[in-house]
């Protein structure tokens, strides 16, 4: 029974640890495994183990061709081994796909679970007589040996909770029996020796009174005692700290910074739930914006609530320990913590200003915030308020920037306007000559000698080019007023460079024709999609194509080349233009560097290009040769979408 | 009418503003022909030695300025109306006039009378 669960318990430890969503495959996994269970007890005889015998007197193992139906081990093995084969695979992409420290314990696992393997090979061909003496087996001890190294060296799973949580409880256990033993032993033997059921019973009360007194402070001391002894807290704060200074604050978008910091505390003061409330001016309210084991999202506190009030009141943290000790928390209060599963809110004030609450939930280990936490977890809080505070600023800077390359883009679709005027005024002009055509061969009588019928088919075909002409101006008009809508911020995980590029050379195309300039497009049909905002980057592939036409006075050829290159698609955008001189190539992305003739360019195209680029993860670079042109990379990482 | 009708030859890009000129044109009894492509205009204006030429400024290949300088060069006695949607605030505009073009006329046209009474005055006007 073992060796059928063992193989489903790994799988499925697996499969939790790498955090994956195979939840029927688990279950199907188990069902498989029961089955090969039931099949073991109660057909014994006639499918399954046919006959257990020692192989070397030592090792004893089935022998597989004994069976009345060996087909059924050759089952066993092939379930055996494409789950185990399936996990290992499962943990190889795992750790190809890691860094850091998961990437040790991954590594770890992979030699562990190596060895293990080699280790019991042997035993499934002693099943079917090739019998090799089985030394492999010794390996199998590197096995727990390595997996229990990797648990204390890189804190895989929450171990020290659980050996904690068993040792407290095996101290209280021992307590408790002593207890009981002890007093009612006592009280039996010596004191009313021979009292018969009653004095049996008082010894019982008598335990059962201490244990009750006792308990409590039992369980308070062996925690301690666990706590200063096995597991040393300063650990935590040191790695709270590092981490902190070192990952978090550091971060300066906004949204990363309050979702790294809820992950971090939960995962570092090992607390079940944490979130996050800024406050949102226009609202005028505190606003949920991270959070890690609150369930409803949404959460918004508004200035009169409670909590908030009590919070701005006091400017001092909020603990479930103040309940019930000098008065008790209005109703109200207790209602938002529980509903933000808070056992602690701390405010945050940056400016003397709070702009947020910071909220802990209960510790995995069901003990209380000590001062100690508070000692960190203050000066913390006043940190990353500061960290907060600059973020927003940072996101604010942001928006005038965007404002700016709006403003940017409209300068470059009023330069546009000869190109667009052209694709739009001529249907307009075909529609109009057309019917007006019509009308004034009516006026001067020129159609005189036609029948119905002809004028019927004449004004029928007018109609027709009438709605195509005005059609293709409706097109145009749609592109054009998509493309200069500023963009709303919103991210998206399926943008096809390839169709993002196609709209573009829509846009611009007729431009470049006139001018003699060709386009060459390399781009690869299975490009995987790129994320990000997909406004900005069309207006990203819009400046380059338009700066490279610049670039040519009049002929020359624009290559544009996308690839795949590892996680990223690479995208090419070459002019055969002037080239730009070395000592040039390093100012062209700042601020208001142009060579245009003044009016002609803002000199904010390349400088907001780079600024776009980036916001969106990705890269620009440039190299050019005077006199052969330029071409720009940008590098933007792929989605995590998949094409389909 | 004895009054003698200019010979004309249209320019233009767009195949259909070809047609709709060339239609109104000749039913009022004009000698018209028209090309799509500046290669085959160039042609016509060689054979057909015309009198007005309607003419559109951006083209892909040979754009209306190099016919423009073409027809000076070889039959400056050719006027020139320019019928274009291209609009840079009048510099082209300016530069085709002072270039020696007869006319600069916006599309979409105001009315196909206009571009006849354009044509007309440029005929007379030799």
């Amino acid at each position: 029974m073992g060796a059928f669960f063992a193989v489903a318990f790994f799988f499925h430890f697996i499969i939790r640890y790498l955090e994956l969503n195979r939840r029927a495959f688990v279950t199907i996994v188990y069902f498989l495994a029961f089955v090969f269970t039931f099949f073991n007890w109660y057909s014994r005889s006639r499918f399954f183990l046919g006959d257990i015998h020692f192989v070397f007197n030592q090792f004893y193992w089935i022998d597989a061709l004994k069976y009345k139906n060996p087909l059924f081990f050759v089952f066993y093995s092939l379930f055996f081994w494409i789950i185990l084969g399936y996990a290992f695979f499962l943990l190889l992409k795992a750790f190809r796909n890691s860094s850091g420290v998961t990437h040790d314990k991954l590594g770890y696992f992979i030699i562990a679970i190596g060895f293990g393997w080699i280790g019991t090979n042997p035993l499934f061909l002693s099943a079917f007589r090739i019998n090799i003496y089985p030394y492999s087996n010794f390996l199998v001890a590197l096995y727990p040996l390595l997996v229990a190294y990797v648990i204390v060296r890189h804190q895989v799973m929450d171990i020290e909770v659980v050996v904690k949580k068993t040792l407290v409880f095996a101290g209280l256990l021992a307590s408790v029996f002593a207890a009981l033993i002890l007093p009612t032993l006592l009280i039996q033997e010596y004191i009313f020796r021979g009292a018969g059921v009653g004095g049996k019973m008082l010894g019982l009360a008598i335990s059962g009174i201490i244990i009750i007194a006792s308990l409590r402070r039992i369980e308070d001391f062996l925690i301690n005692v666990t706590d200063k002894y096995l597991f040393q807290k300063e650990y935590d704060y040191k790695e709270l700290l590092k981490t902190f200074t070192g990952e978090v604050l550091t971060v300066l978008d906004l949204n990363r910074l309050v979702k790294l910091t809820v992950d971090k505390l939960s995962d570092i003061i090992k607390i079940t739930s944490c979130g996050v409330l800024l406050l949102n001016n226009e609202k005028n309210q505190y606003e949920l914006v991270a959070s890690n084991g609150i369930g409803s999202k949404g959460i918004a506190l508004s200035m009169d609530n409670t909590l908030s009030s009590f919070l701005n009141r006091t400017r001092a943290y909020l603990s479930v320990k103040h309940q019930g000790k000098d008065s008790a928390l209005p109703p109200r209060i207790v209602e938002d913590m529980n509903k933000l599963r808070l056992e602690l809110a701390i405010p945050l004030v940056a400016h003397d200003e709070i702009i947020g609450i910071l909220t802990l939930g209960k510790k995995k280990s069901d003990e209380d915030y000590t001062q100690d936490d508070m000692d960190i977890l203050l000066p913390l809080a006043g940190t990353l308020a500061i960290a907060i505070s600059n973020a927003e600023m940072f996101d604010e800077l942001g928006k005038t920037q965007a404002e700016a390359a709006q403003r940017e883009k409209m300068a470059v679709i009023g330069t546009l306007s000869a190109g667009i005027n052209h694709e739009i005024c001529n249907p307009l002009g075909i529609a109009r000559g057309q019917c007006e055509a019509f009308l004034l061969n009516i006026k001067d009588g020129l159609y005189k000698n036609k029948s119905q019928q002809e004028l019927f088919e004449k004004a029928k075909k007018i109609m027709e080019k009438v709605i195509h002409e005005t059609d293709r101006a409706t097109v145009i008009t749609k592109r054009l007023s998509t493309f200069a809508k500023p963009s709303k911020g919103e991210i998206s995980y399926d943008i096809s460079v390839k169709h993002e590029i196609d709209e573009v050379l829509e846009l611009v195309g007729y431009e470049l024709k006139l001018d003699h300039i060709d386009i060459v497009k390399e781009i690869s049909g299975a490009l995987p999609f790129i994320f990000g905002d997909k406004k900005q980057i069309q207006e990203v592939f819009f400046n380059l194509i338009r700066n490279a036409a610049q670039a040519m006075d009049e002929k020359g050829r624009i290559a544009i080349r996308a690839r795949k290159d590892t996680r990223k698609v690479v995208i090419d955008i070459e002019d055969t233009g002037h080239g730009i001189p070395g000592d040039k190539l390093t100012q062209i992305f700042n601020p208001f560097y142009t060579t245009k003739e003044p009016g002609k360019g803002t000199g904010l195209g390349l400088f907001i290009v780079r600024q776009v680029v980036e916001r969106n993860r990705g890269r620009i670079s440039v190299k050019s040769k005077v006199g052969e042109g330029t071409v720009f990379t940008l590098e933007f990482p792929m989605s995590a979408k998949v094409k389909v | 009418m004895a009054v003698k009708k200019p010979r004309i030859v249209a320019i233009d890009d767009e195949p259909d503003f070809v047609d709709t000129i060339r239609e109104y044109f000749q039913l009022r009894g004009y000698e018209i022909d028209a090309a799509s492509r500046a290669v085959e205009g160039i042609e016509l204006i060689n054979n057909k030695k015309p009198d007005v030429v309607v003419l559109d400024l951006k083209m892909p290949g040979i754009n209306g300025e190099e016919v423009l300088g073409l027809l000076k060069s070889k039959q400056p006695k050719a006027k020139v109306i320019f019928v274009s949607a291209f609009d840079d605030s009048g510099k082209t505009r300016k530069r085709m006039l002072s270039a020696g073009a007869f006319a600069f006329l916006d599309k979409p046209l105001n009315s196909l009378r206009q571009l006849e009474d354009t044509v007309n005055r440029a005929y007379s006007a030799k």
